[in-house]
């Protein structure tokens, strides 16, 4: 299995989503198929997150929302050392946390 | 639908708590039923919100054992699980029971004890609420959407951290009106804002939102007894009746709405709760609102129809929304002052509505409150529970 990120395009109205839904969230329609998502785009917010969940062992976590070239919307983390809302990144694929043995991959943007 | 009133309301202090579960929702329950002083009439059914004690406390099934514990056998019960907005939706379902003349008398208790685990591992278990792929697996937890959602609305509508902090400024005063409140502690601007000091009294948590710009983490529960009208009646006393309840749901992942700072469900369940009831949001006299995060106590007395949009700093900042202004909104303390005990919170913004509009607040009753209006925000706003009670005679 490779490391993309999938959304969904719609066979009937041609809409991409992401994440998937059980249908499309525009048209109902159930027929799709796999997108990967990712490329260029701007960072629409951010935050550093000192509060974090277990499995981190970082002081903070860079967490953004992206809004890619092609419209679509991503949350991923931020690997830039100044942030900036608006400014302009592209995606790859990481290690975005360990469930113990298990490293899940994920979207990451760095500068563009 | 039938008309259903709030006959009794009660809940434990929040914090943290050595009460077992059980414990701390019986305590609740006792107290409203008390208030309710129902005498021989039966309790019908009893609802349980709760969110995390399958997690925090390897307990399930949590209805039938609180009837267990208060012996209300053989009534109807069942638990109600709907993240942060749990309590609301509990009491929907008791409103739903007796608008359909199915019961007469219901009891909703919404506990939460979640102090029993460490703060990452309670972190962890609210954020299990994101979405799973989308969003939980990058290490997206609630202060960060808060955080996210904060720059935005900060960076759109020139709220400045200055009006974050006026939020816990007000809402810590409040609470320390109210001996039910988690921090009985007033905050000023100097110390978790201007001063040096602040950097370190007021430490960043998701930025650009520091501590004091989030609520704490509590242990807690909170009942009502809900009457059909011909137990309201019997009983006598303070009627307070629920005039109207609204819910809606909006996207799982907040990058998919077409307008991430827009909280359309809290526009949608307001207005749908205002429209039952006959109401309008200038008719209000007391407003608890769901601020888990600063920001959203501006946020939804924008999206509640109180103040135009990009405004609600605005009147926040002349003080409309202080105990003696014109909208007084969490004189509880709200969730940043009062405590979050997670299932519990909807539940416990009914009980202060219901004991400001029967004028039983004390230091912080609003004066002559007739309209109160409640928001419970689930998840990060993809699920919003709005209720509007109305004193009657």
């Amino acid at each position: 299995m490779s490391n993309n990120v999938y959304g969904m395009k719609c066979s009937s109205c041609g809409t991409v989503s992401y994440p998937k839904h059980a249908v499309c969230p525009k048209c109902r329609n159930e027929k799709f198929e796999d997108v990967v998502i990712g490329g260029e785009g701007k960072v629409l917010t951010y935050t550093d997150a000192y509060a974090l969940a277990i499995e981190y062992e970082t002081r903070f976590l860079r967490l953004a929302i992206v809004e890619l070239d092609d419209g679509i919307r991503v949350t991923g983390q931020l690997l830039a050392d100044t942030p900036k809302m608006g400014m302009r990144v592209k995606t790859t694929i990481g290690t975005v946390r360990e469930n113990g043995e298990t490293a899940i991959q994920g979207l990451q943007f760095v500068s563009a | 639908m039938n008309p259903v009133y709030i006959a009794g309301a009660g809940m434990t202090c929040f914090g943290r708590s050595e009460w077992p579960l059980m414990q701390l929702a019986s305590v609740a329950s006792l107290a409203a039923l008390k208030h309710a002083n129902l005498g021989d009439i039966p309790v019908d059914g009893v609802v349980v919100a709760n969110m995390g004690a399958a997690r925090v406390n390897k307990q399930t099934a949590l209805g039938s054992a609180l009837v267990d514990q208060l012996a209300l056998y053989p009534a109807a019960a069942e638990s109600v699980e709907n993240g942060p907005a749990s309590g609301a939706s509990a009491v929907k379902v008791g409103f739903q029971a007796i608008a359909s003349g199915m019961a007469d008398v219901v009891l909703v208790t919404g506990v939460e004890r979640m102090r029993v685990v460490n703060g990452l591992e309670g972190t962890d278990f609210v954020a299990s609420l994101s979405h799973p792929v989308a969003e939980y697996i990058y290490g997206v937890t609630l202060p960060s959407l808060a955080g996210m959602f904060a720059r935005l609305v900060m960076d759109k509508f020139g709220v400045e951290r200055k009006h974050l902090a006026m939020v816990a400024i007000k809402n810590h005063a409040n609470g320390a009106k109210n001996p039910y409140a988690h921090i009985q502690q007033t905050v000023t601007m100097e110390g978790i804002l201007t001063l040096p000091e602040a950097a370190v009294n007021n430490p960043p948590i998701a930025e650009p939102l520091h501590m004091f710009d989030c609520c704490p983490v509590s242990d807690g529960a909170a009942s009502v007894v809900l009457v059909s009208e011909a137990v309201a009646a019997k009983l006598g006393g303070p009627k307070v009746r629920i005039a109207g309840i609204g819910q809606a749901t909006d996207t799982h992942a907040v990058h998919e709405r077409e307008d991430p700072t827009d909280l359309k469900a809290v526009r949608i369940a307001a207005a749908k709760a205002f429209d039952r009831a006959g109401l309008k949001p200038g008719d209000v006299d007391v407003a608890e609102l769901h601020d888990a995060f600063t920001i959203l106590e501006i946020a939804e007395s924008e999206a509640s129809g109180f103040f135009p949009r990009g405004e609600g700093h605005k009147a926040l900042e002349r003080g409309e929304t202080q105990l003696d202004g014109s909208l007084p909104i969490n004189p509880s303390g709200g969730l940043k002052a009062k405590g979050h005990p997670v299932g519990a919170t909807g539940v416990a913004q009914l009980v202060e509505l219901t004991w400001q509009l029967r004028g039983e607040c004390a230091a912080r009753q609003v004066k002559d409150a007739k309209v109160a209006y409640a928001c419970n925000f689930g998840g990060f706003g993809n699920n919003v529970v709005a209720s509007v009670l109305q004193r009657e005679a």
